[in-house]
């Protein structure tokens, strides 16, 4: 049996798709990068379209990137962020809330829970949801121009969950600590 | 012998610890004189001549569902947060039949009732540290109903408002009231644990507030303005030295003082004391009663200490 080795033109085009899968990757890594920049300085918006069920938020979350899919994705990372930093106003006659950190230096005094948190896959994926499985309004996708847009996703934070998973790691006090 | 003593040392920073936990202020659900007003739920009587309103808390637990409901999703949330409230209803059941109990109690041997003097009857009312105070108003436009929802914290020794959530829901077609109702809680709730949350806070930085009432029986013979001491100090300054010296910081404020009274306001006290080398939770009886040993001790004026739940004191002066 004769072994049919690569030509030289298919090599290159071998070589081609692999440096594209590369940049791609790199890119998208880029993207998810720049997007959490944007959440560590807070760029996003937050405000409340429903009264969610007990011990849960109904929010919708503004994200910015280049791209929708990381925009959306980021959309959980950034209604966590806001729940617990940042809290949200009045929207109509839905109350606002106040943010779970009542410490505004919170972030810097436990960097490194919170890094290890926010990760990509962190453990603030257990206290958010995607409602509507995701889909994006045709008024909450806006082309800001540059390649850039801004994306509104409606969420679910289960507040109750996450503020107890905050408590038990010693990051917020509980109401009734020190009694 | 190693992990002996280091278990020992872990008992040890553990019985520290539970020694050094402050008192949990008692918490209560109470609906307004408005709502109660409102919804029929008042008494009337005659009291020389002017027509008194008092609310009927017992009818209102007997006759409104709605409020059994709303009383019980604040505490089904308050208690998630590690704060179980007092159950009203509960609490005049237990009174009403506390009561029945005291009067048919008799002695084996001697036959004798329970004392009770009029003050302690006066004091067999249903009460708690903090007093959540509970309006609601359905608003009803055509054929759309909303509720207006009210909750207010209120300290019950101080009269403070200490903490509060108040909303309009949305108007719906189609709700029905409990269903608004228990959507005004859910909405509200985390607003209130917040302002709540204030509150502790300042309880931890600053101490308990308190109120402290001096007082002087009429058959002492001395007042307020006696001097006592080497340096011949009037009481009255030596009692403001004394609460000078040992609130937090210094901090109360005398917002009364005649010859026969004094009101101390905003008296600040320590969450714990030292006793036997250990921290101890200090509450507005342990703190006067410094002050009621001081007077006796060092000034050796005899006295009687009264106290109200966890928030108020009372000193009266020359006497048991």
């Amino acid at each position: 049996m004769r072994i049919q080795f690569l030509t030289k033109r298919d090599g290159i085009l071998l070589l081609f798709i692999f440096f594209i899968a590369i940049q791609s990757a790199n890119a998208q890594k880029h993207k998810q990068k720049k997007a959490d920049e944007e959440t560590a300085v807070w760029r996003y918006e937050i405000k409340p379209v429903g009264i969610g069920t007990e011990g849960s938020y109904e929010v919708k979350v503004w994200s910015y990137s280049k791209s929708v899919k990381v925009a959306a994705e980021q959309s959980k990372k950034n209604a966590v962020h806001g729940i617990i930093f940042k809290g949200f106003s009045s929207s109509g006659r839905i109350p606002g809330q106040q943010a779970l950190a009542r410490d505004p230096e919170l972030y810097q005094k436990n960097a490194a829970f919170f890094d290890d948190f926010f990760k990509q896959g962190g453990d603030y994926l257990k206290f958010v949801m995607l409602a509507d499985n995701g889909n994006i309004g045709p008024g909450d996708r806006i082309y800001l121009g540059r390649r850039e847009f801004k994306i509104g996703v409606v969420v679910v934070v289960k507040v109750d969950a996450l503020r107890k998973y905050l408590e038990s790691k010693g990051i917020i006090k509980s109401l009734s600590s020190g009694f | 012998m190693r992990k002996i003593l280091f278990l020992s040392a872990i008992l040890l920073f553990s019985i520290g610890q539970a020694f050094s936990q402050a008192k949990k202020p008692t918490l209560m659900v109470v609906p307004s004189d408005a709502w109660c007003n409102e919804n029929g739920y008042m008494l009337e009587f005659k009291d020389q001549g002017t027509t008194v309103k008092v609310p009927d808390y017992k009818k209102a637990f007997q006759e409104d569902p709605d409020l059994i409901l709303v009383i019980s999703k604040i505490n089904e949330m308050m208690a998630a947060r590690g704060f179980p409230l007092k159950n009203m209803e509960s609490v005049l059941k237990t009174l009403q039949q506390n009561s029945a109990e005291d009067v048919m109690m008799t002695s084996k041997t001697t036959g004798a009732n329970i004392m009770e003097n009029p003050i302690d009857k006066l004091k067999k009312v249903a009460k708690a540290d903090i007093i959540l105070q509970l309006t609601w108003k359905v608003n009803q436009i055509g054929p759309k109903k909303s509720v207006t929802f009210i909750l207010q914290g209120l300290d019950s020794y101080t009269g403070k408002q200490i903490a509060a959530a108040s909303g309009t829901g949305n108007p719906s077609f189609t709700a029905e009231l409990p269903v608004l109702l228990e959507e005004a809680v859910v909405s509200q709730m985390d607003n209130f644990s917040y302002t709540l949350q204030n509150y502790f806070d300042d309880l931890f930085a600053n101490g308990r507030e308190v109120t402290l009432r001096i007082k002087v029986w009429n058959d002492w013979g001395k007042d307020l303005e006696t001097e006592f001491g080497n340096d011949h100090q009037p009481l009255s300054d030596i009692i403001e030295d004394w609460l000078s010296d040992n609130t937090v910081k210094g901090r109360f404020s005398t917002t009364d003082a005649t010859e026969n009274m004094m009101l101390f306001e905003q008296v600040r006290i320590p969450l714990y004391y030292e006793r036997n080398g250990r921290e101890r939770a200090m509450d507005t009886r342990r703190f006067t009663r410094g002050l009621s040993n001081y007077l006796r001790d060092t000034l050796n004026i005899p006295n009687k200490l009264t106290t109200k739940g966890l928030g108020e004191a009372s000193i009266i002066l020359g006497g048991k």
